[in-house]
């Protein structure tokens, strides 16, 4: 074939051909009733135009409009969360080809650029499921609540002007403070585990954005006023000792948090506490 | 936090610090010299004329002559040794099962570490009683064993890796099999534990730290590795004569006589010290 490649703009990457500009991609959907009921798999073919910047949540989107199955039936539309598109929000973390990622920002032109590609997509197992797609990730938010992830800053009287923050606080802080509470570094941790019942909640491992955000308060020149009741919490069962080491949390992290180093940082925190305690007793 | 706090939950944290400090001391420093001194077999050919010029069987039976000199051996063994690895084999147990193993999904080098690390562990347990049952407890019940004479450590060792004196090839391969892989998965275990435990304790806080002291325990457990198996060559490469030769030399000529009866020193060795 000798003909002249007279493509437009619009073209890019592996679309490069007449035939890959207009593509089926099928997707593998895990679905679920309700919470507590079975799940069973449906699939769904969505044409693709390459370069137009299909994604993930775009396609469901299309699958709502048009709620048929691969085979023809009749089904009910796909249910998922999404908020902002634009990977800041956390809400369309789910598990696209078996990898924990947010949909918006899962590219159709790169997961799947070819004619017949698949894509499956799977809840969150780490957390319970609402329906299909959609979790309910409580437990993140109880868990940054057990672990005073704020700045306690609420009186009766004016406190004053709080203390400056040097430079180099903000720049090791800044980074975990843009951790969006989606829940990657938890479903890709082999010690974070899905716990149906509230009740346990407190006992069970917080995980790797808990930690990395007691770090964050922890160097707020006034949220450290705290500092000593949040690593008791780390302390406690279901703390920082009960991270395996596995490191996948900073990995997977789709904001490249150095979820490692906070977990290190709180060890050696714990360890000081630890020893302070058993020479001073406070 | 919770109202039902059991011994496990109000001590967790202490727990899991000494479940982490009992794996470097006392169990990894013993095994570290454990392997050394195992390892004299081989590398007591070097300096063997220090120990009367027989290599490394007189060295090792050194080596052994000097534990068994130690005075009170029991107390030691078992409050630094089997208590300690009794300690962090269970508490390790139930720690492994708290977690759910996904090697299959993330595909990184750490996650395999994690996984890797509670199956040496489950399996350096076994070994472990499996290794202290036959040789240090004598426990000859056992197919293809022999029992640890400390008088002739060299000659006794070589005839429990080997599967011991009826074992023959099968016994040879099957001993050989779980030491060699009880020695891997236990140095293994030590030195990923070691890297883990830099983190846990806070010394490792970034991600360039904890990558040079992961080139210093692999580097550790490579040398360890080097030692733990060499030290196996070492024993099934042994002429069992000679080293009865060179342990009788070293005993006199009383006992000289006992080690010739090769059949029977085992059993004569065993009676005698009971």
């Amino acid at each position: 074939m000798t003909t002249t490649q007279d493509q437009s703009s619009t073209n890019s990457g592996a679309a490069s051909s007449e035939a890959a500009e207009k593509r089926t991609v099928r997707f593998r959907i895990q679905r679920c009733l309700g919470p507590n009921k079975p799940a069973h798999w449906e699939a769904f073919d969505v044409p693709i135009l390459a370069g137009e910047g299909a994604n993930v949540i775009s396609c469901l989107q299309y699958i709502a409009r048009r709620p048929i199955t691969a085979d023809g039936k009749e089904t009910d539309p796909v249910v998922w969360d999404s908020g902002c598109l634009e990977e800041v929000c956390g809400a369309c973390t789910m598990i696209v080809n078996g990898q924990v990622r947010q949909s918006c920002s899962c590219l159709i032109d790169n997961e799947a650029p070819n004619d017949g590609d698949v894509i499956s997509l799977q809840p969150m197992s780490k957390f319970p499921v609402v329906r299909d797609l959609w979790v309910d990730r409580q437990r993140m938010f109880h868990n940054l609540k057990r672990a005073h992830a704020w700045t306690p800053i609420d009186g009766l009287h004016d406190r004053g002007a709080g203390p400056q923050e040097t430079a180099k606080n903000q720049e090791t802080r800044y980074i975990f403070s843009t951790c969006m509470t989606c829940g990657c570094c938890l479903e890709a941790c082999p010690q974070f585990l899905l716990v149906d019942e509230p009740a346990k909640w407190d006992e069970s491992f917080v995980g790797a954005n808990t930690i990395g955000q007691v770090r964050l308060f922890n160097l707020h020149p006034t949220a450290k006023e705290e500092a000593g009741e949040r690593l008791e919490v780390l302390m406690g069962p279901g703390g920082v000792s009960d991270c395996g080491n596995a490191q996948n949390c900073v990995k997977v992290c789709p904001k490249e948090i150095p979820l490692t180093e906070g977990i290190a940082a709180m060890g050696r925190a714990t360890t000081v506490k630890a020893v302070k305690q058993f020479f001073t007793g406070e | 936090m919770t109202e039902h706090q059991t011994p496990l939950s109000k001590h967790h944290f202490l727990l899991r610090r000494l479940h982490s400090l009992s794996g470097i001391v006392p169990i990894g420093a013993f095994l570290i010299t454990h392997l050394i001194t195992n390892s004299s077999i081989v590398w007591g050919k070097l300096g063997g004329a220090q120990h009367g010029g027989d290599g490394g069987m007189a060295t090792f039976q050194h080596e052994v002559n000097f534990i068994h000199s130690m005075p009170f051996l029991l107390l030691i063994e078992v409050f630094g040794l089997w208590l300690p690895i009794a300690f962090h084999s269970v508490l390790g147990v139930y720690y492994a099962t708290t977690g759910r193993g996904n090697v299959g999904s993330y595909r990184f080098q750490a996650n395999w570490r994690y996984s890797l690390q509670r199956l040496t562990g489950y399996f350096g347990l076994i070994f472990i009683f499996y290794h202290v049952a036959t040789l240090r407890w004598g426990w000859d019940f056992l197919p293809f064993t022999n029992v640890f004479i400390a008088e002739e450590a060299a000659s006794t060792t070589a005839l429990a890796l080997r599967g011991g004196l009826e074992g023959g090839l099968i016994g040879g391969v099957v001993v050989g099999g779980v030491y060699l892989i009880g020695i891997t998965a236990l140095v293994y275990h030590f030195a990923n534990g070691l890297w883990t435990a830099a983190i846990t304790w806070g010394l490792t806080t970034s991600a360039a730290a904890q990558k040079r002291w992961g080139y210093v325990c692999a580097g550790l457990g490579a040398a360890l590795m080097l030692a733990g198996w060499s030290a196996y060559v070492g024993f099934v490469t042994l002429d069992i004569d000679e080293a009865r030769a060179v342990e009788a030399a070293l005993h006199g000529p009383a006992e000289g006589a006992r080690s010739a009866n090769s059949d029977l020193s085992a059993d004569a060795g065993r009676l005698e010290r009971e």
